[in-house]
């Protein structure tokens, strides 16, 4: 029973979750962290989007107004105005988050489609570029900070004790929004996704219905914006940016829309990459982008999609005939990773001051660069030659690499038992619009 | 509670009596005119069927009654209520429902979630949040029952988008239904369906309608002639016959206006 | 009166730029209903291509550069990528280009670093065209602004006086039936892309060597374009130009006046209270022209959903 199984698997993951800290080091406990708080907001954004269909570009907008409620408060209890417990605060979040959501959304969700989205753009593109000026609210270009207030008998000083503040609150968020999939407001966010005309016929007044929904959405995006206060015990105008919004965007899309936990698997597993590359590339961005245009060309359920796909049409034991072309796959696939790795960085290396400086120094000639521990020349035979064979074997080797995997597929799943004479029968239309 | 019959028991409500009147209604697009003075009136329990030529129409005036489109001016009223000019939710909270040519179902959900988005909003759960769906006892009933009627059964948990059109059809029309209005507008039901499947949907059409009023767009005559008590003639945005089936069949100017077309 | 006219001009110029970018923008949509959500970052690629000429010596190669760069650019994109996800339905073709408006800016980053870049007009073009009231008015400002007006006009002979023209615009009403007629659909919808991203391109040379060049030009460009085709109407290039002059003059006004909401209430008395209120009541219009686009979206959504020109949906 999937169900039975789905369960086992999530007590699982809490029960990692929850003995973590023990093992972990300090920056990587910060990692984890920062995991969940992506991939709760990548899960609020999606309630909007994989189920309602409201694709909102910029929900950092709920996000940082999350981020800056809580500060507020937590300052409050710093200047000892009144007391609130710390691991309350993120209601701050949550209050603000929908307040702003019903607000905007009742504006944004006048317009559907690519309207609503540029509309949402708009709403935090305004807020960006306010938010520096309104010193009081925002704290200017610095931004605001505090400190952790002590409640419930916990200093709220260490990491860990904001590790289990954190997954307190996203393991509740993240029931609710699961619960809020069982709902009849959850049901009709599906509707709404698949025909909102149609729904308009039925009785609904949708436009209540989007803004509630959407409201709903930015109430836990503004709770993954308190979390990420708590944590980091300071924010400033830059969490409305673009980037924030598309960093959602396309981490939600890279895990999947479609599935329940697909972002937040896309969110968390690029939030991973985005720290663990971060000492190693500084084009990282770069990297999610190509990642995201990929999936979006090749894969559109994303990689929430391809297990759920795998879980669903895997006949028992069929996992054996993919072992090996998978294998293959990946053979054709790191070598164009490397060749394209190389090539980003070396152009990076290339690029920045110090190598400019070194270059003038030489008299503009085009001296060696270091990358990865080793010495290249740059006009050197061997330097184009690594990108251009990696390039090339990885060329040649992956369509025969589709090729075995699409047979092996078609092993692995026995699609559909042949159809019944009577089902051959009764006539079939392509009537979907 | 069956709408139809609690609207059947008003005072007035006498079978005959108007349920849907349309006075001198046009509407037109820009510098077009589509429809252009209609008088219509429908009574309770009819059926009446409303055909025409293609481009008359009759889609338009489909859209003004449910209202998609604002009439440019006229009325339209629903038991005696003005409803011209009204959003689309608020005609069917009235009473009021309609089905479409194009098959308008919810293709990623289950043919019993459809029914339920459809039947849910009559039990005041339009928004409710904090009870699972699976809990409401009284809509999955409800749910249960309509299927039944729409003999659907065999189908229940399968994905909208991949019934058979004709099932398609079915649903798309059971939608409509499970809101329970007193007035039913079906466009072209029987679209695109095979002679067994129009004959099958018409005695469905035919049961699943005891007691409402229903307003067909049909150009199937046999269909029209087989189901309908009553029936108005559109063309090029006026109505130039309406009454009963044979006296509207020997009418010289619907005659002309169907030269050409083949009555079966 | 000076500082109105010199905003009027300065206003009109930069609504004349808005329009160069958004007019492709609003054709596309209206005619495959795609919105490119990368039109803007073709914007960018146009001023960079524009800078890197120049610094090599040619600033109107650059200006001929940019927007074959630009189109060519758009065509590969139309035909390897958009085509290919047709059928997942424009929300997946607005999140691919998406992506690509990402990937290019990170491109331009990779190679041009994170922090401005001196993109500087020829000093021959550095003189004022006249002086009006004792100020100085750039010459390059009318450059920029006759370069728009003859973008518009060639587009506009383009679209009513030639065949293609004829073509594209049935495309525009009824994409079927023109390639029912047997033209090639594809091959014009290819075009009208790579048409739509060398405009870009070509106001983005124009634009980069007057106003900053930098990683976030596309960005900053980019929503004031999305906010004129909300405006004025998806599909409609007359809605497109007359949103791009509101917003272009709406912001020059707005930013050289230094009035507040607490200078507006000073004229019913209440000058000192707001003043010690605060916050929002002390902002200064000038600081925030920037966001001044974004109220008047707001404004107009409020009062006309549909935008200026656009129809009941």
């Amino acid at each position: 029973m999937s169900q039975a199984r789905n369960l086992v698997l999530i007590a699982v993951g809490l029960a990692i979750l929850a003995i973590m800290p023990l093992f972990l080091s300090a920056n990587l406990m910060n990692a984890v962290i920062k995991m969940m708080i992506a991939a709760l907001f990548a899960l609020a954004f999606t309630l909007a989007m994989g189920q309602a269909g409201m694709l909102s570009f910029g929900h950092a907008a709920y996000y940082g107004l999350g981020a800056f409620a809580a500060l507020h408060l937590m300052r409050a209890v710093e200047m000892k105005l009144f007391f609130f417990p710390t691991p309350l605060v993120p209601i701050a979040g949550a209050a603000i988050g929908f307040l702003f959501g019903a607000v905007f959304g009742w504006l944004a969700t006048q317009r559907t489609g690519v309207y609503f989205a540029m509309v949402t753009l708009a709403l935090a593109e305004l807020l960006f570029t306010l938010a520096p000026t309104w010193n009081s609210v925002f704290g200017g270009e610095s931004g605001i900070s505090t400190m952790r207030g002590a409640s419930w008998g916990l200093s709220f000083g260490s990491d860990s004790h904001v590790y289990y503040l954190t997954l307190a609150w996203f393991v509740i968020s993240a029931w609710c929004m699961w619960a809020f999939t069982k709902s009849p407001l959850g049901r009709l966010a599906l509707a709404l996704r698949d025909n909102e005309h149609r729904v308009r016929f039925l009785g609904f007044n949708t436009h209540v219905a989007r803004t509630l929904i959407f409201a709903i959405s930015c109430l836990f995006t503004g709770v993954a914006g308190a979390l990420l206060a708590i944590a980091n015990e300071a924010t400033n105008y830059t969490i409305f940016s673009a980037q924030a919004s598309a960093n959602v965007v396309l981490q939600t899309f890279i895990g999947g829309a479609g599935t329940f936990f697909g972002p937040a698997l896309g969110a968390a597993t690029m939030t991973f990459f985005a720290r663990v590359t971060s000492d190693l590339t500084r084009s990282w961005l770069l990297y999610q982008g190509l990642i995201f245009v990929l999936i979006m060309l090749f894969a559109p359920e994303g990689l929430g999609g391809i297990v759920s796909l795998h879980a669903r049409k895997l006949r028992p034991g069929g996992w054996r005939h993919l072992l090996l072309p998978y294998l293959l796959c990946l053979v054709a696939a790191l070598p164009l990773i490397g060749g394209l790795v190389f090539v980003v960085e070396s152009i990076h290396v290339i690029m920045t001051d110090a190598y400019f400086a070194k270059r003038a120094a030489a008299g503009g000639a085009w001296v060696a660069y270091q990358l990865f521990g080793h010495t290249f020349e740059p006009l050197g035979p061997t330097t184009w030659a690594i990108p251009i064979t990696l390039l090339g074997v990885g060329s040649l080797l992956l369509p025969m690499a589709r090729r075995v995997t699409a047979a092996a597929w078609l092993l692995a799943t026995q699609d559909q038992p042949p159809p019944s004479p009577r089902a051959m029968l009764s006539l079939q239309h392509p009537s979907r619009s | 509670m069956n709408r139809a019959i609690a609207a059947a028991s008003m005072p007035g409500a006498l079978s005959g009596a108007p349920v849907l009147e349309l006075r001198n209604l046009t509407k037109s697009f820009g510098e077009t005119e589509i429809i252009r003075g209609v008088d219509l009136v429908v009574k309770r329990g009819q059926r009446h069927a409303l055909i025409g030529p293609n481009g008359a129409g009759k889609s338009t005036l489909f859209n003004l009654i449910s209202g998609h489109y604002v009439p440019s001016s006229g009325e339209i009223l629903l038991n005696g209520e003005t409803i011209a000019g009204l959003p689309p939710h608020a005609i069917n909270r009235r009473g009021l429902s309609r089905s479409f040519q194009i098959t308008n179902v919810f293709p990623r959900m289950s043919v019993a979630e459809n029914l339920r988005i459809s039947i849910m909003g009559r039990h005041g759960h339009r928004l409710t949040l904090f009870r699972p769906v699976a809990s409401l006892k009284a809509v999955n009933d409800e749910v249960d029952g309509i299927i039944d009627k729409l003999r659907l059964g065999r189908r229940r948990n399968d994905l909208a988008g991949d019934l058979a059109y004709s099932e398609q059809r079915i649903l798309e029309m059971g939608m409509s239904l499970a809101t329970d209005p007193a007035v039913l507008l079906l466009d072209e039901p029987t679209a695109g369906l095979s002679r067994e499947e129009t004959a099958y949907i018409v005695e469905l059409i035919r049961q699943v309608t005891e007691g409402r009023t229903l307003l067909v767009v049909e150009h199937d005559m046999s269909v029209v002639f087989t189901l309908s008590d009553q029936i108005s003639v559109l063309v090029y945005g006026e109505v130039i016959a309406s009454g009963e089936p044979a006296g509207v069949r020997a009418d010289k100017k619907v005659q002309e206006a169907y030269l050409g077309e083949e009555v079966h | 009166m000076e500082y109105i006219v010199v905003s009027i001009l300065n206003g009109v110029v930069h609504g004349l730029l808005l329009f160069m970018v958004s007019a492709g923008l609003t054709l596309i949509f209206g005619m495959m209903g795609v919105l490119n959500f990368a039109h803007a970052w073709f914007y960018m690629l146009g001023a960079y291509v524009g800078f890197t000429l120049t610094r090599l010596g040619g600033f109107w190669i650059g200006l001929l550069l940019a927007p074959i760069i630009a189109g060519l650019a758009g065509a590969l994109v139309e035909r390897y990528m958009l085509r290919r996800v047709h059928h997942y339905g424009h929300a997946h073709e607005l999140l691919l280009t998406f992506g690509l408006a990402f990937i290019i800016e990170e491109i331009i980053k990779l190679f041009y670093g994170d922090a401005l870049v001196s993109y500087q007009m020829p000093d021959y073009m550095r003189f004022a065209a006249f002086t009006i009231f004792e100020t100085n008015y750039p010459f390059y400002r009318l450059f920029m602004g006759a370069v728009a007006i003859g973008m518009f006009v060639f587009l506009y002979l383009l679209l009513t006086r030639t065949r293609v023209g004829i073509i594209v615009r049935a495309a525009t009403y009824r994409p079927s039936t023109v390639e029912a007629l047997g033209h090639n659909l594809p091959l014009v919808f290819m075009g009208v892309f790579a048409g739509g991203s060398a405009l870009a391109g070509l106001a983005g040379a124009v634009a980069g060597a007057f106003y900053p060049t930098g990683p976030n030009m596309a960005v900053d460009f980019g929503t004031l374009v999305f906010v004129v085709v909300v405006v004025g109407g998806l599909g409609s290039v007359v809605g497109a130009l007359i949103a791009s002059l509101m917003i272009g003059l709406f912001i020059s006004f707005s930013v050289g006046l230094n009035v507040s909401i607490a200078d507006l209430l000073g004229l019913f008395g209440l000058g000192n209270w707001a003043n010690d209120i605060g916050g929002l009541f002390t902002l200064q219009l000038s600081t925030i022209a920037n966001s001044m686009p974004f109220l008047l979206m707001l404004l107009v959504l409020l009062i006309r959903p549909a935008g200026l020109m656009g129809d009941r949906q």
